[in-house]
This record gives C-alpha cells, structure tokens and sequence, in this order.
C-alpha cells in the first residue's frame, strides 16, 4: 500500500468512528507488552482541570458544553490531564504505574476537522527519574522508527536547570516569579531580557515616600505597621487575598525601590546561562563552568541532568545527535524537569512525539502527596505519512 | 420583493430614549403606528423602514447574523459577542451617548497594585501561595481573555458574572472584577479602584450596520437617506454659524481665521460686498467674533444650525466602502 492509501483510509476510518491506522494500534500494542497498561479514558470530561491548568486561553480552543446541572464540560483536549485523574482514582495513586493511551483529542483549529488522534504514554510514581526521562525518549525514538522515519531532529531540555539558576540569583522574590513564568510562556525569554522590567510604569510609584521610609527598616516591624494601618482601615480578607499577603507584596515594592530594571550583572548570567546549547555533554561542562564563575549552586540539577544523560547512552541513544537547549520549552508551565519534541526537520517541524517530566500536576490535580511523573504523546496522523518500517 | 429595511433601536431604558432622541434630532422621528407598547415601529416620512424594538445585546446578535440592517447597540457589547468585527459589522458612527469605560478592577485594600504588571505579578504570586488560580469575574469574557493575554497575564480564572459583579470580591466568589462603569462610582461604593492601563474599552453608543444582512440597491440608497441626515445633524452640532461685513473682510483674513480658530467657510471666502458666513467650532466662538470686530467688523451674528448638508456624504461613504 502506498502512503496516500494509507492516509486516506485512516480518515476515512475516522471520520466513521472506526479504528485508526493499524500501525498506530501497533505501537500501542507494543506499549503494552512493555508493562503499559492501556486505559481509555473518557471523552467527556471536566472542564476545569483544563482551565486551571492550561490557562483561561485554551478556552478559546477547546469544545465546550454544559450540563443541565451547569457544570462545564469538554471534549478532552488533552489525555496527559484525563490519564492522571483516572491514575488518581485507581487506589494505585502513589505507587509506580505506567500507561498507554491511543485516541481521538479534541482542540479547535480554524481549517481542520478539529479530531487529532494520539497515542501516549504516561508514567507515575517512579522515584529513578533521569532512568524513567531516558525511557521516555527512547520509547518515543522507537515510535518514530517503527513509522519509517530514521533521522528525526531530536530536541531536549531541562526546565530545572532554569529554576535551579533562577532560585541561586540572588535577586528579589518578584523577580524570580518573573523569570520562571516567562521561560514557561515564552520561547524567546533571551530577546526579552532587555525589556523586562518590574512595574510596567515609569511614573513615580503612588506611596513612593512611604516606600523609601520603610526600605531599609526591620522588616517585621514595618510589616507590622502596614498590616496594622490595614486592619485600622477594617480591611481583613478582601478578594481572598490576607493583609499579610498585601503588607509582604507592598514590602517587597519598596526593596525593590525605584529600579524596576533587572539587575545588569544579574542579567548577564542569565544571557550566559541561556546561551548554552549544543550537544548535551558539552553543555553539562558549559553549564558547570558557568556554576563556577557566577558563583551559582545549581543544587542536584546538574547532577541529574549528567545522570540522565548516563541513562540515554545506556538506552543506546546516540547522545550526541541530540540537540540540547538551556532556552528550551514548550510553554506550558506544568513542566518541572526533562523535555522533548521529536520533529522532522524536511517537514513542517510539526512536532511528531513530544513529553516531558510534570512533577506538580498530580498534587494540582488533587494528590495529597507529590507524585513524580513523566509521559509524552504521539501524533500518529503526522506519523502516517511516512512509509512502514517493514 | 424583499423585506424591509430593518433598523433596530434599544427597547427600553436610557438608551431608548437617547437613541430617539438622537434621531429626532436628524429629522428621523420614530414612530409606533399601532400604539406605544408595539415592538415594532417606523420611521415618519420614509416608508419601506421597520424599526425593531430590541435588548441592546439581541440587536448586536441579529447585526451578527445579518437579520437586521442597522442597529443601535454599544461598542462593548459588539467587541465582546463578535471575535471577527471587521468581518461581520461596520461601526458606522459613535452617537454621543451611553459612554461607559470597560475596566479592570481591584480591591482597594491591594496597596500594592496599581499596574497591569503588578494584577500579573499578583497573580503568579497568588498561585504559589494559595495554589490555585486568581479568579476575575465580569460578563465581558472575551475582552477580558484577550486584554490579560496582551498584558501577558496567565494566572487567572474567569468567572462569568450575569449581574452585579462589582459585588464578587465582597461576597468572596472572584477577587478581581472585569466590568462597565460610567463614573466609577458603583466601584468606589464596592470598595474597588481602577487598574491605570487597566481601560480595556472606551465605549459608547455606535450606529452598527451589519455587513451579513441584504444590502440591495433599495437599501443602500435608505442607508444614504438615514445617514445624509445623520451627517448633516452631526456637522450641525460640531459648528456655529458666524456672519459678518465689513469692507476690509478679505481671503488673507479668512485663512488667518481658518488657522486660529479651525473655522470653515461653507459657501466659499468673502463675497463683493464683504458678506463672510463662517462655521465655527462653539469653543471658539467668542474669540473669532472678537477677531472679527478687531478687525473692522461692526457686527457679528452667531446661529445654531439645525442641519449641515453638504454634496459628500462620509457617513454613507464610509458604509459603502466597507459593504463592497
């Protein structure tokens, strides 16, 4: 069978409610017999963990409905989010389990039907991480393969090598909310540097004289003052948000002062941190000599990154084919460690596989513990232009 | 045949009676033949025009789906039901009333925030400390995703509020609010301040015409008909008439007056005899007259205009471009 047999008899299939190509029920099969077990999860789903998760914008992408009760809906978006509410719900949550998924998910793109078929994996509670990241790649290298495509453009990253540098700056508490919100949101947070300033405003602050009275003084009594002349204005919760937590925030405004621009020597180490990229052990010793210079405790972070990076060679992975990126991500901010996207670079540059480590979203999703986690997904559509393996 | 042209004016309240008397005032009275508790009615003296009595928000979704030709609705509510306005509506002309600002609002207690970038840092903030989402209540759903998406802000959940949401953060259901306000003075009664760039929509009443409804010969030319009147009423207001003649009224003077005072000279510069009729922004009246007499004149006659019409018709012009 040629390829466009194939891919018309996979829409075909589809649009008729039918199963998927064959080769991607393969794959699944394959994920199976290795210890995934296949769940199917609900194509109806809660429309909340999505918009709390993925941000009030996904809304405009997603296909929403309400229940008679008024409750919102949604065809799934996504499976990584339905996976984990069914793990949570399995009286397994805690303990190490992996799935596998292949499925219809549902976002709105002007031109398209709409439908874009994934298959998946999602892996919880497995405490050897950098082991658990490096199967991860190599299961999504092997599905690829199995399509036909030998020479995929590998790209990876860390996003707590970013958090580990942002919290050893030695910078206000904004600016590290800052600095971590951008890199998750924005894939080009080095060109933005020079703009990113603190405020927004250039006018004179509002209370810039009280500001400059309490900088500098202890800083439990003027927290103290600022909670008091608060209290004495009958203010205790508005908004849900404490007195304390408005004194803290207006305190941290007056150490920042009047220079809302981000420290100049601060922001060459970030430039230089994120300037690093290349193949990975190169810019492990990058990164180390960089820790050194600037005086950076980057924590375990290093250490798991050289780990992981132990763990792909073991895997058989050509580690220096890999294009690793300080800069890296994928603008989600329920990312906490390794990354990925498998792409084909004569092609769209569509991603083909791509996943990551997502450490907190169970504890978002409600787990009373945190539970380590770590998955990626498969566009088999994109993947079924390519010619079978065999 | 086809149907009537359908224009469609608010059914009640202020704008109601701001709409007709808008269009009172351009010599298009509105009438209710079959009596005052009619939804529909028409317009004296020109026939094959329905006026359809609707909420301003019907009216912006019949301009949407092009069931009606022309309407009177405010800006807010077209910018917020329509994500594609260019493609379905023209805003032909603001009316002059229903002015109403869409702002974000905060509790006056947050000392701390008065910028876009401190409801953004507030937000992240809040997040790690309560881990969950900073919840912004408001009915303007979509002015308010794309304004927090332009500010960069991603740390928030709206809450969609149908009434009284300036009342959220008291009653502990949204911390922030997202709503119309005139004076401010329902915010400052609920304890609320103003973002300063946090104006998202300096609105008022527009005349909306709808790309989407059937725009034949016969309709275009009443579109013509109600905005040449709409035009002219609109230059009327803007200007007064000021007439003078005196023997050293000559072209040299009257750019000096177009220069100063922003006049214009309807019926071209100063006839033989020095007989110069000017129209005049109203703020500068007085000081042109003064001109005017320091100048030589003796005496200087200053009128109200009822109407200005002139051989162009911008309003129509307008309309027609975008219609094609």
């Amino acid at each position: 069978m040629n390829a466009d047999g194939q891919i018309a008899g996979l829409k075909n299939g589809i649009a008729a409610g039918g199963k998927p190509d064959p080769r991607a029920e393969g794959l699944v099969a394959s994920y199976e017999r290795a210890g995934y077990r296949r769940l199917f999860p609900a194509m109806l789903q809660p429309a909340e963990p999505f918009l709390d998760l993925s941000g009030e914008d996904i809304r405009r992408r997603m296909f929403l409905t309400t229940a008679p009760s008024g409750e919102e809906f949604c065809l799934r978006p996504d499976l990584t989010i339905p996976v984990s509410l069914d793990y949570l719900q399995s009286g397994q949550a805690g303990r190490a389990q992996g799935y596998c998924y292949l499925g219809p998910v549902f976002r709105h793109r002007a031109g398209t039907s709409g439908e874009v078929m994934q298959a998946g994996i999602e892996s919880f509670g497995r405490s050897d991480t950098t082991a658990a990241d490096a199967e991860m790649l190599a299961l999504g290298l092997e599905a690829v393969t199995q399509y036909g495509l030998t020479k995929p453009d590998v790209q990876i990253g860390d996003v707590a090598l970013f958090s580990a540098m942002v919290a050893a700056l030695d910078v206000a508490p904004a600016w590290k909310r800052r600095l971590i919100k951008d890199f998750n949101r924005k894939s080009n947070l080095a060109q933005d540097l020079n703009r990113l300033v603190l405020g927004g405003s250039n006018e004179r602050p509002e209370y810039q004289g009280v500001l400059a009275a309490l900088a500098g003084s202890d800083p439990k009594g003027a927290h103290a003052l600022v909670t008091d002349l608060l209290s004495i204005a009958g203010i205790s919760a508005v908004g849900g948000r404490s007195v304390g937590e408005i004194a803290d925030r207006f305190l941290e405004q007056a150490t920042l002062g009047a220079s809302a621009k981000l420290p100049r020597e601060m922001r060459a180490v970030i430039e230089k941190f994120l300037a690093i990229a290349g193949e990975p052990d190169e810019a492990a010793a990058a990164l180390r000599a960089l820790a050194a210079e600037a005086k950076l405790d980057l924590g375990g972070a290093l250490d798991l990154f050289e780990s992981r990076i132990g763990f792909l060679a073991a895997r058989g992975i050509d580690v220096g084919a890999l294009r690793f990126a300080t800069a890296f991500s994928r603008g989600f901010d329920y990312y906490s460690g390794f990354l990925f996207e498998i792409t084909d670079p004569s092609r769209t540059g569509d991603p083909l596989v791509a996943g990551g480590r997502y450490d907190a979203l169970l504890s978002r999703l409600g787990s009373t513990q945190p539970i380590p986690a770590v998955g990626f997904s498969v566009w088999v559509e994109r993947l079924a232009i390519y010619g079978s393996a065999s | 045949m086809s149907g009537p042209f359908v224009i469609a004016v608010p059914a009640k309240g202020r704008l109601q009676d701001n709409a007709e008397k808008f269009f009172a005032r351009a010599g298009l009275a509105l009438i209710k033949p079959r009596g005052a508790r009619d939804y529909r009615g028409a317009i004296a003296g020109l026939d094959g025009v329905e006026v359809a009595y609707l909420s301003a928000s019907e009216i912006t979704g019949q301009l949407a789906q092009g069931a009606v030709h022309m309407g009177v609705t405010g800006e807010d509510l077209v910018r917020e039901m329509m994500p594609d306005v260019d493609a379905r509506v023209v805003l032909v002309t603001g009316l002059g009333f229903g002015f109403a600002n869409v702002v974000v609002a905060v509790p006056q207690a947050w000392i701390d925030v008065r910028t876009m970038a401190d409801v953004d840092d507030v937000a992240t903030a809040f997040r790690h400390h309560h881990g969950r989402k900073m919840r912004v209540a408001t009915k303007y759903v979509n002015l308010t995703r794309n304004f927090f998406s332009q500010n960069g802000v991603i740390d928030y959940r709206i809450v969609e509020s149908a009434g009284a949401t300036e009342g959220a953060p008291a009653a502990g259901t949204a911390e922030m609010i997202v709503d119309i306000t005139t004076t401010g003075a329902t915010l400052a009664a609920n304890a609320l301040k103003i973002v300063e760039d946090g104006t998202i929509l300096r609105s008022q009443a527009n005349l909306v015409a709808s790309r989407a409804a059937a725009w034949g010969e016969r309709e275009r030319e009443i579109a013509r008909i109600i905005l040449d009147r709409i035009a002219a009423q609109g230059r009327a207001g803007a200007f007064r008439e000021v007439r003078a003649r005196f023997a050293a009224c000559d072209n040299a003077l009257v750019s000096e007056a177009e220069q100063r005072f922003g006049v214009e000279t309807p019926f071209g510069g100063p006839t033989s005899s020095g007989m110069l009729t000017l129209h005049c922004p109203p703020d500068e009246v007085y000081a042109l007259t003064a001109f005017l007499r320091d100048k030589g004149a003796e005496a200087v006659a200053v009128a109200d205009l009822d109407y200005v019409f002139s051989r162009e018709n911008p309003l129509f012009a307008r309309l027609a471009e975008r219609l094609a």
